[in-house]
């Protein structure tokens, strides 16, 4: 809908703006038949034209498409220029009647007078108005502070010189026109001088702009000549509309003007024009290369394109870019480390262009200090000006393909050397004062972009060991007893709070029949997943195992053999492992290389430490042979006390452990106390040992208490 | 963060380190770099000075157990000296003095290096 609106508004402008001058040609000739003058008719006409033009501009205001190029839009003037300046010409050839001169007013001499006087009024008329509107984009193109006000003010004195002229009889001159005129051309003047759009041509575009803004000038004089004075063409479009001539006038001055100090400005910028191009060029190699660090964060790609935009940014032959990384070693690598290395860092190339890689090892290693170290000590960039003939290029002045001008430039981050780029050129002095500094302000934009982009894969590192963490959590918590066993003969209380992340501490029950409990508790060496997958692994042996060896030290033995397959060199699983016959309440035990089992009778607490090494270490014999069993024959109200080393060893920081002592103290002033509470009662303790820290270890507690 | 030290050292064919402070699993890579170095330049007999460690856990523990094997496959072995009645205590507990040589002093160390060796 709305652009048929528009449509139609165009169509009403256009039409209406023709009618118009179709009312003044008709006006025209009637003036011509009374054959005398009448003042209120011409004034008439006057207003019909002028409404006409005024039409006409909306009309192409409303076509008129903002195309950005200046050189464009003044090949466009001079197209139309041109053709209305050859037809004009062509036309004045055609004989007319001409115009006689009676008290500076205009008689037509014939009837083909005023149809040439509407010819030459319309197409002068719209031609003048289409250069202005033309100009006036120009000068909008690049606009400045005072550019508006400038332009209005010639347009106000140019329309204020027209409107005057509605005043005085054609050919009258005043001395009002003639101070407006010259305001008029001093406001030109004021416009023509602001040309900073033609700085931002290309090279091209200013050769263009030149020719243009010649041949522009050029046929602006002739303008100016043939609506001058008593022209014949002038006489004709005076008397067609003395306002509409002279707005042309002004316009066509203006244009004289305009074109002539481009031309002569365009002179003056051509020497300058390829080196501003580069700049330009550089400029917009920097501004994409700062999209780079935003948007590319795979390593492999950013390399790359660095490599790719040196080339661009400094037309290099060749470019090649080293990374140098710390801890990340492949062969390759750690053969080029060279001095400046730490044990840790290596070198590497990670992206090329226009060079292979046999070729970078020639030319950055030799003998003495290769090319790398000359950047690595200075941390500046370094420029050979003359490979053939430099001393620190001797290694290269005997190869064949080699090129003639390097520069080597180091990527510094927080004082460190990350890495370090290379371009090459064919021709000897080929890296001039600027090139490096837009290759050193290149190599920094780049070095923000490679850090981010480690940073973001480290990033995305932790998170995923994050994520794998809170899993082996959730798994490990499945892998303690969720329930604990109730029995009547036997209290059973627990407590196991890891520290942090996974922690390696295991307790769990199982049946081994009827009448037999079993009781582990243990402690997988390490932390975070693996020591979880050991776990799982221990209660899979437990579960299974335990029903078939009954006696404890039988079951570790079993327990140890199985788990050497899988266990890797450093890990092990220690344990204290008790087995409870509920009729008796005779008990079994057994130690891994685990914490001693303490156990108070009354008021009297001892540790029991059966000898035995931990599972995953020693041989299956060497284990069996060393591995003891101690009995116990329990009494009612007497508490066994299983545990990891996270009880004992809970220290506050810099202070003394909780150690052994303290556990059987508090255990025995709290002997007769129900499971529950010999447990809290330990927990109580060791929390006030900490002064209410948190403990730095998983600690695992579980309280038997006989009841029979 | 708790700190740890190895200072390396040789005596009588014997390279011995002396462990100084925590070593737990933050600290641990340090001195599986001074094994690692040891084992490069094939010197297979270690004595790990206990003086000055304050204590050890099950992953520093560990370092001892990865690399006994090869030591003792070459005819070497990794012995101990010096240790703290608590670091003992860790030691006693998992039972390792069956199967390594702890020694109360260096002196004592050294000389089951030396009888060995004939």
């Amino acid at each position: 809908m709305k652009g048929f609106r528009t449509k139609l508004k165009k169509m009403l402008l256009m039409g209406v703006s023709m009618v118009l001058l179709l009312a003044g040609f008709l006006l025209t000739f009637i003036q011509k038949s009374f054959e005398g003058e009448s003042t209120w008719l011409g004034l008439l006409r006057e207003i019909d034209i002028v409404a006409a033009f005024t039409l006409f501009y909306f009309f192409l205001e409303s076509l008129w498409k903002r195309e950005q190029n200046p050189a464009k839009k003044l090949g466009f003037a001079l197209v139309v220029a041109l053709v209305v300046g050859v037809a004009s010409a062509l036309i004045s050839f055609a004989p007319s009647s001409g115009f006689d001169i009676k008290n500076n007013g205009l008689i037509p001499l014939g009837f083909d007078s005023v149809f040439w006087a509407n010819v030459y009024g319309i197409v002068m008329g719209m031609t003048n108005l289409l250069v202005l509107m033309l100009i006036r984009d120009i000068i909008f193109s690049k606009r400045r502070k005072g550019s508006r006000r400038n332009f209005l003010i010639f347009l106000g004195l140019a329309l204020l010189n027209a409107m005057w002229t509605l005043t005085m009889r054609p050919l009258d001159s005043s001395i009002i026109t003639s101070i407006v005129t010259v305001l008029t051309i001093a406001a030109m003047l004021l416009n023509s001088f602001r040309l900073s759009w033609i700085v931002y041509l290309s090279k091209r575009e200013k050769l263009f702009t030149l020719v243009y803004g010649f041949l522009l000038f050029g046929i602006f004089i002739g303008f100016d000549v043939i609506t001058s004075g008593t022209m014949p063409i002038a006489k004709a479009v005076l008397f067609y509309s003395p306002a509409l001539k002279s707005f042309i006038s002004s316009v066509a001055l203006f244009a004289t003007i305009y074109f002539g100090m481009t031309f002569i400005s365009t002179l003056f910028h051509l020497p300058t024009a390829e080196a501003f191009d580069r700049k330009i060029s550089e400029v917009s190699s920097l501004h994409n290369l700062s999209r780079l660090v935003t948007q590319v964060f795979d390593f492999n790609e950013l390399v790359d394109s660095v490599t790719t935009m040196t080339l661009d940014v400094c037309e290099a032959r060749s470019a090649w870019l080293e990374i140098i990384r710390v801890n990340a070693p492949s062969a390759a690598a750690k053969l080029h480390a060279g001095k400046h290395m730490s044990g840790e860092e290596t070198i590497e190339t990670v992206a090329l262009k226009n060079i292979s890689r046999e070729d970078v090892e020639a030319i950055v290693t030799a003998d003495g200090q290769s090319l790398r170290e000359l950047v690595l000590d200075a941390k500046k960039s370094v420029v050979i000006d003359e490979v053939r003939k430099d001393r620190r290029t001797v290694h290269l002045h005997g190869l064949k393909n080699v090129f003639n001008s390097m520069v080597i430039v180091p990527l510094v981050s927080h004082e460190r050397v990350i890495g370090i780029l290379y371009a090459t050129k064919d021709i000897e002095f080929g890296f001039d004062q600027d090139d490096v500094e837009v290759i050193s302000a290149f190599a920094d934009q780049a070095t923000i972009a490679i850090e981010n982009s480690r940073l973001i894969e480290k990033s995305l590192e932790r998170e995923r060991l994050m994520k794998e963490m809170l899993l082996a959590q959730d798994m490990q918590r499945k892998l303690l007893p969720q329930v604990l066993p109730s029995l009547k003969e036997l209290e059973i209380e627990a407590l196991s709070t890891p520290a942090f992340e996974v922690g390696g501490d295991y307790y769990d029950f199982t049946m081994l029949d009827e009448h037999h409990l079993g009781v582990l508790v243990g402690d997988v060496s390490g932390k975070g997943v693996s020591a979880a997958f050991y776990m799982a692994e221990m209660k899979g042996i437990f579960q299974s195992l335990a029903r078939i060896y009954r006696s404890p030290k039988e079951f570790l033995s079993q327990a140890h053999a199985t788990l050497a397959a899988t266990i890797d060199k450093r890990s092990f699983i220690s344990l204290i492992y008790a087995v409870v016959d509920l009729r008796t309440g005779q008990t079994d035990i057994a130690r891994a290389g685990h914490c001693p089992l303490l156990y108070v009778s009354g008021t009297k607490g001892i540790y029991v430490k059966p000898q035995g090494l931990a599972l995953g270490m020693g041989s299956k014999e060497f284990f069996r042979e060393t591995i003891g069993e101690e009995r116990l024959h329990l009494r009612t109200g007497d508490v066994l006390v299983l545990y990891t080393d996270g009880v004992t060893e809970a220290h506050p920081k810099d202070q003394e452990e909780f150690g052994f002592e303290r556990l059987l103290k508090v255990v025995e002033a709290n002997g007769t106390k129900s499971a529950v509470g010999i447990r809290d009662a330990i927990i109580e303790a060791i929390a006030l040992h900490m002064n209410r820290e948190a403990p730095e270890d998983d600690l695992t507690l579980v309280v038997l208490r006989w009841n029979k | 963060m708790t700190s740890f030290k190895i200072d390396v050292r040789e005596s009588q064919n014997v390279n011995i380190l002396d462990l100084q402070g925590y070593l737990d699993a933050h600290t641990t890579p340090e001195l599986e770099k001074a094994f690692q170095t040891l084992i490069e330049k094939k010197q297979f007999n270690i004595l790990v000075n206990c003086k000055d460690l304050t204590y050890i856990s099950s992953a520093g523990v560990g370092v001892f157990m990865a690399y006994i094997e090869d030591v003792r496959e070459h005819n070497g072995d990794i012995k101990f000296s010096n240790m703290t009645s608590k670091v003992y205590n860790i030691f006693d507990l998992l039972e390792f003095p069956r199967i390594y040589d702890i020694a109360k002093d260096e002196s004592e160390a050294i000389a089951k290096f030396l009888s060995l060796k004939k």
